[in-house]
């Protein structure tokens, strides 16, 4: 269904926030749910898929990584956790993944290139590389105070 | 939102999966240890028919590389049919389609394993 002019003027300029336990058996719906929100601002579908994937894949490294049990998390005391916070401006969707889990040399992990990898048969350590070919901007930062925050920023082609 | 699911179907001595709902990290344990069965009791000419499938990610994708270079060294393979096409132009733009096999036919991809 095709969105009226000033349907898709309310989407923009909006912040969201969802918390959900940091379990994969929330994954699908984060997916869902920045899904849909990228197809009221009017994304195409090729780039919704691709917001779809980059975020999956940052959640799915929170937990399978970040809450790894033994791990030393930034806030050891709390239950895991994944917070977004989504706000969509008029020609961009920003979306911040928050956790405390542990911390992350985001900057110095550099894995080879997606094609090198599967020239080799590798069969993991693709997530990072998929979030850096399909968004725009994707940068981590970590302090104690505000936990992990890893922004993904997808920009909205004018056609 | 479809949960997700695995069925099975023997045709020959290719094993057909046919998946339903989203295959990320959290759902992917399930079809890892369908595959490892299968590989254990000696099938490695596996179908994995994707027609009802709304999700693939990283996790699921590098294991099926995995599944498929394993099989491939027995003179098997682990392939997919009935992509849908959002699946299948994420997976073309990563490159996936390289390195794993994708059919639209159903015959045409199980005369696929014995073409060699």
């Amino acid at each position: 269904m095709s969105q009226p002019a000033h349907d898709a003027g309310h989407a923009a300029d909006r912040k969201l926030s969802i918390h959900t336990p940091g379990h994969g058996s929330y994954l699908t719906y984060i997916r869902n749910f920045v899904g849909d929100l990228a197809r009221q601002v009017g994304f195409p579908e090729e780039d919704i898929a691709k917001i779809e994937m980059s975020v999956d894949e940052a959640c799915s490294n929170v937990v399978k990584h970040a809450y790894a049990p033994k791990k030393k998390w930034l806030w050891q005391h709390r239950h895991p956790e994944i917070r977004l916070d989504l706000q969509v401006q008029a020609n961009q969707i920003i979306i911040e993944i928050h956790d405390h889990g542990q911390q992350f040399d985001f900057a110095a992990y550099r894995p080879d290139a997606i094609p090198e990898r599967l020239k080799d048969m590798k069969t993991n350590g693709y997530g990072i590389s998929i979030m850096r070919e399909f968004m725009d901007e994707v940068t981590y930062s970590s302090s104690d105070a505000t936990g992990n925050t890893l922004r993904l920023v997808k920009y909205l082609k004018k056609t | 939102m479809k949960d997700f699911r695995i069925e099975q179907e023997t045709k020959g001595n290719i094993q057909i999966v046919r998946l339903t709902g989203s295959l990320d990290m959290y759902s992917f344990p399930r079809l890892e240890t369908q595959l490892n069965t299968h590989l254990q009791q000696g099938h490695y000419a596996i179908l994995l028919d994707c027609k009802d499938l709304d999700y693939i990610g990283s996790a699921g994708l590098g294991a099926l590389i995995g599944f498929a270079k394993q099989a491939r060294e027995k003179g098997g393979d682990v392939k997919l049919l009935n992509v849908p096409e959002r699946i299948y132009k994420i997976i073309e733009l990563l490159g996936f389609t390289k390195v794993l096999q994708v059919h639209t036919d159903e015959s045409a991809a199980l005369a696929s394993f014995t073409a060699h």
